[in-house]
């Protein structure tokens, strides 16, 4: 289980997370929502170590990680996989080779075996027709795809998706939704998913916290997010310009 | 209000002198993190920068000697035919080509060709969130990333020197018989003839060492500290070309004191 207790970050003068808490269950599909600016993105890089908080407890199954070191994080981050909104695939490499890299790396194989490994597993994203290509010659939700492979390649118990369907065509945003929702229905990988899609918020989520100015405004199911009278969480998520929200 | 609040000039030199500290102590760092790691080096990566830095260098740093041997011989061209030196033709080219010119021009040339690069790359790695991403896989940017250039550079740098030596003698030969009708023999006699030895190639490629370990450090440090999205990528290139430049000047000031 995950759980964040009480986060504060700031960056200069502008505190963008203040005393954020709550915990995401095993398995589930976890969307974290807000406006842009919020924070999410801030909140998820914690858990990796790509930032530390000001002050707050990060638990991640039964350990508290917010003060690890560089070299203490590598077994959280095999543990805690991510899929960065750029994808950030590595240029210099195919998308075989960016796959095989961590295979390489924490699996112990050799290149040839994890080069054949690598297009095993761009399969299961409906990839391997682009294996020997480079990430620069493919479109947003390809290189996506090859992320969500490689980000899956520590055969992680945690996978962090910071907007993953953002600059997608509807048709690639469902498929990514799909692998999503099929990440925690036949893995068991719990998603922690930064989004504002609304599409995809409330076709494959199992719960939602909501930010606002830092702090957690919500949290529950879909439907209690629909049913809800708040004003902010209204304008939100029927994507309205005028409302109580303020920017 | 303190001085140097009040006297801009001391304001800039102040703030100058925080940058300059900033930036050596960050390459400090980073050459402390790569000895730590440097038996961790990732062999295919390593193999990938020594083609791309030292077998794609090879054209340019082919054209640079010969050009540069062949500059050698018409410079000394009028005092070899006024005094009817030709014997002295060869040890007159190789002296400034072994000791100075083909460490010094082969350095500038790659670190126009292969540290400029190497910032960029890596500059770009860094505001497109690549080395994140590799931290966020558990493996270690240095490592991987850096480790194996600066080992790339080292080793490029002094095989292209032996290489542009070879060549820019060539050259100067060949310019010789051509332009003072000196016989390549006659030329190659005056480099062997006891005036010039194996020191005088050493100490030029020793010269390439200490260039080619500061051209790593500053292409490897700009690219890393590299900040702001493209316009970061240029600023961290141009940084890097000059202290790069700076940098083997300097030294090869200081080098030539050694003898």
């Amino acid at each position: 289980m995950l759980a964040f207790k009480n986060i504060k970050k700031s960056f200069g003068p502008k505190q963008v997370l203040n005393d954020v808490s709550f915990d995401v269950k095993a398995g589930e599909c976890f969307f974290i929502i807000g406006a842009s600016g919020v924070g999410k993105s801030v909140l998820i890089k914690h858990l990796v170590g790509l930032l530390a908080c000001d002050s707050g407890e990060i638990w991640l199954d039964g350990e508290e990680i917010s003060r690890f070191d560089e070299q203490q994080m590598g077994p959280v981050r095999k543990k805690c996989a991510m899929v960065f909104q750029h994808a950030t695939l590595f240029d210099s490499m195919t998308c075989a080779e960016n796959v095989a890299l961590p295979l390489r790396k924490h699996k112990d194989m050799n290149a040839k075996d994890a080069l054949a490994e690598a297009k095993k597993r761009l399969a299961v994203v409906h990839m391997q027709a682009f294996a020997d290509r480079y990430p620069p010659e493919l479109g947003d939700g390809m290189r996506k795809r090859v992320a969500i492979a490689r980000a899956l390649t520590v055969d992680p118990t945690y996978v962090l998706f910071d907007e993953p369907t953002t600059s997608l065509d509807p048709v690639s945003a469902r498929r990514v939704d799909t692998l999503i929702r099929e990440l925690c229905d036949k893995l068991g990988v719990t998603s922690i998913v930064v989004s504002h899609d609304l599409s995809s918020i409330f076709s494959i989520a199992d719960r939602i916290v909501m930010l606002y100015k830092g702090k957690v405004l919500k949290i529950g199911t879909p439907a209690e997010f629909k049913a809800t009278d708040n004003g902010i969480i209204q304008q939100f998520i029927n994507g309205r310009a005028e409302g109580p929200m303020d920017l | 209000m303190t001085e140097a609040v009040r006297n801009p000039r001391l304001h800039a030199l102040g703030a100058a002198s925080i940058e300059l500290a900033e930036i050596v102590g960050g390459m400090g760092v980073l050459l402390a993190r790569i000895l730590v790691r440097i038996h961790k080096f990732d062999g295919e990566e390593l193999v990938k920068n020594l083609y791309k830095m030292a077998v794609k260098s090879l054209p340019i740093v082919a054209v640079t000697a010969l050009f540069t041997g062949a500059i050698m011989v018409i410079q000394a061209a009028v005092i070899v035919k006024r005094f009817n030196a030709e014997g002295l033709l060869g040890w007159g080219a190789g002296f400034g080509t072994l000791r100075e010119i083909a460490p010094l021009l082969t350095a500038l040339m790659i670190s126009g060709r292969v540290g400029a690069n190497n910032t960029a790359e890596l500059g770009t790695m860094v505001v497109t969130e690549q080395i994140d991403a590799l931290r966020v896989l558990a493996i270690d940017p240095i490592a991987f990333l850096i480790v194996p250039r600066f080992i790339a550079i080292l080793a490029t740098l002094v095989m292209m020197t032996l290489f542009a030596d070879a060549l820019a003698l060539f050259g100067a030969a060949y310019t010789g018989q051509g332009l003072l009708g000196v016989e390549p023999m006659t030329f190659f006699n005056g480099l062997t003839g006891g005036l010039l030895d194996f020191g005088d190639v050493f100490n030029g490629l020793f010269k390439s060492f200490v260039f080619a370990f500061v051209m790593a450090l500053a292409s490897c440090h700009f690219g890393l500290a590299t900040k702001g999205g493209a316009p970061g990528v240029g600023r961290a290139v141009n940084a890097s070309v000059v202290a790069s430049a700076a940098g083997i000047f300097v030294l090869d000031y200081l080098v030539s004191f050694l003898g």
